[in-house]
């Protein structure tokens, strides 16, 4: 018994789990919804931090998130492969959080006690305190300039070098360490207890 | 020695090894340097003690189901177009060919363009158009032949050839007349009248 292939499978980019992101993106553009599915279980949970660290709560995130790869599946043949895929996602990431998020005040709200971390050998009053404390630094972390709060949230939460940084934000590297660095020293400032 | 840059602050407290060793050492100098050092540096480890809190495991499947759901009324995104494979260089001569054409075109197109009045042309077309054609009245040809042929041409005659007077004839041609042409109208008529003893 021999087995028929469909030319235009054979002929496709491969839309494996293991593949790289070019060649997934290749899939994709030649028709595979598949591999579009597995760039999204990739990078889902990159996407969403992100989208939590500006949106500040979890339904917000997890719309801004959809909405990423929306624009990022729409925006698939603009990637050219120059830059990393991740950096090329960030950066839709970021500009949409920018511009969605903006000037608005975040709802900060904290998910269930299911899915916190098991510390039931903190004390309560420092839990209480640490919790405070989390709630005002996302706060103060809220006020910051756009460029500030993108290239803070980048580096501490996502660990991401300043060139990466730079390429997503489309600056040098000297202006998102000077970012980097105004961002920490208003921190600071909203951060100081007023006398 | 100069106190250390924002870039320079950031490098520091990153222990990043893009910072000299000179300039680091500059912070155990400067107390200035040292306390702002100090304050990014805690500032920077509060920032990043605020953990990520991790939604359900379920949550994943179901994001991605739900992007899966939407992109199913998007249309497939549709590569770029390519272009065909030429090489820069092909590119480069067949830019050059067509500035090239455009120049020949240009250039036969001004050689062959009428040249530009020189200063006799266009003094003499001036002389014509201010001619005082009253003045110039007995000199013109075209006049003279109106007169060698209505020599001989009776008014009953013009009259009954409709080339007679109207009334408002007069009128109407004093208002076509140009300026001149009244001045020199007014003129005769002064004349005529003084001669009349009005």
């Amino acid at each position: 018994m021999t087995v028929t292939r469909n030319r235009t499978d054979s002929a496709r980019p491969d839309a494996r789990p293991s593949a790289d992101d070019r060649t997934l993106v290749d899939a994709c553009l030649d028709g595979s919804r598949d591999a579009f599915n597995i760039i999204v279980e990739r990078h889902q949970r990159q996407v969403y931090q992100l989208c939590y660290r500006f949106a500040g709560n979890h339904e917000d995130a997890s719309d801004l998130a959809q909405d990423v790869f929306i624009r990022a599946y729409r925006g698939l043949h603009s990637f050219k492969g120059h830059a990393a895929f991740s950096t090329w996602l960030y950066r839709i990431a970021v500009n949409v959080c920018l511009n969605r998020v903006g000037g608005r005040s975040q709802k900060w709200t904290t998910l269930d006690a299911a899915d916190q971390p098991d510390l039931r050998e903190e004390r309560a009053d420092a839990k209480i305190l640490r919790g405070e404390r989390a709630a005002a630094v996302r706060a103060a972390i809220a006020r910051l300039p756009k460029k500030q709060r993108a290239a803070l949230i980048l580096r501490v939460y996502h660990d991401l070098p300043h060139d990466e940084i730079a390429a997503i934000v489309g600056t040098s590297v000297g202006a998102v360490k000077a970012n980097f660095f105004h961002a920490l020293a208003n921190l600071k400032k909203l951060l100081s207890p007023k006398d | 020695m100069k106190h250390l840059s924002r870039a320079e602050f950031v490098d520091l407290i990153e222990s990043s090894p893009v910072l000299p060793p000179e300039r680091a050492r500059h912070v155990e100098h400067c107390e200035r340097c040292r306390e702002r050092a100090e304050t990014i540096r805690s500032v920077r480890s509060m920032a990043s003690a605020d953990g990520m809190p991790e939604p359900s495991p379920l949550f994943w499947d179901h994001f991605s189901a739900r992007v899966a759901e939407q992109l199913r009324s998007e249309p497939a995104p549709a590569p770029s177009p390519r272009w065909s494979p030429v090489p820069y260089a092909t590119w480069a001569v067949a830019g050059v060919v067509i500035v090239l054409l455009i120049s020949t075109v240009v250039w036969r197109t001004t050689l062959h363009a009428p040249s530009p009045a020189t200063p006799a042309q266009l003094s003499a077309a001036v002389d014509v158009v201010s001619v005082d054609p009253v003045d110039d009245l007995d000199n013109d040809e075209a006049w003279a032949v109106v007169r060698a042929a209505t020599a001989d041409l009776a008014w009953e005659d013009a009259h009954d050839a409709g080339i007679s007077a109207h009334p408002g004839d007069v009128e109407n041609a004093a208002l076509q007349l140009n300026s001149a042409e009244r001045i020199e109208l007014e003129r005769l008529l002064d004349e005529d009248m003084k001669r009349n003893g009005a």
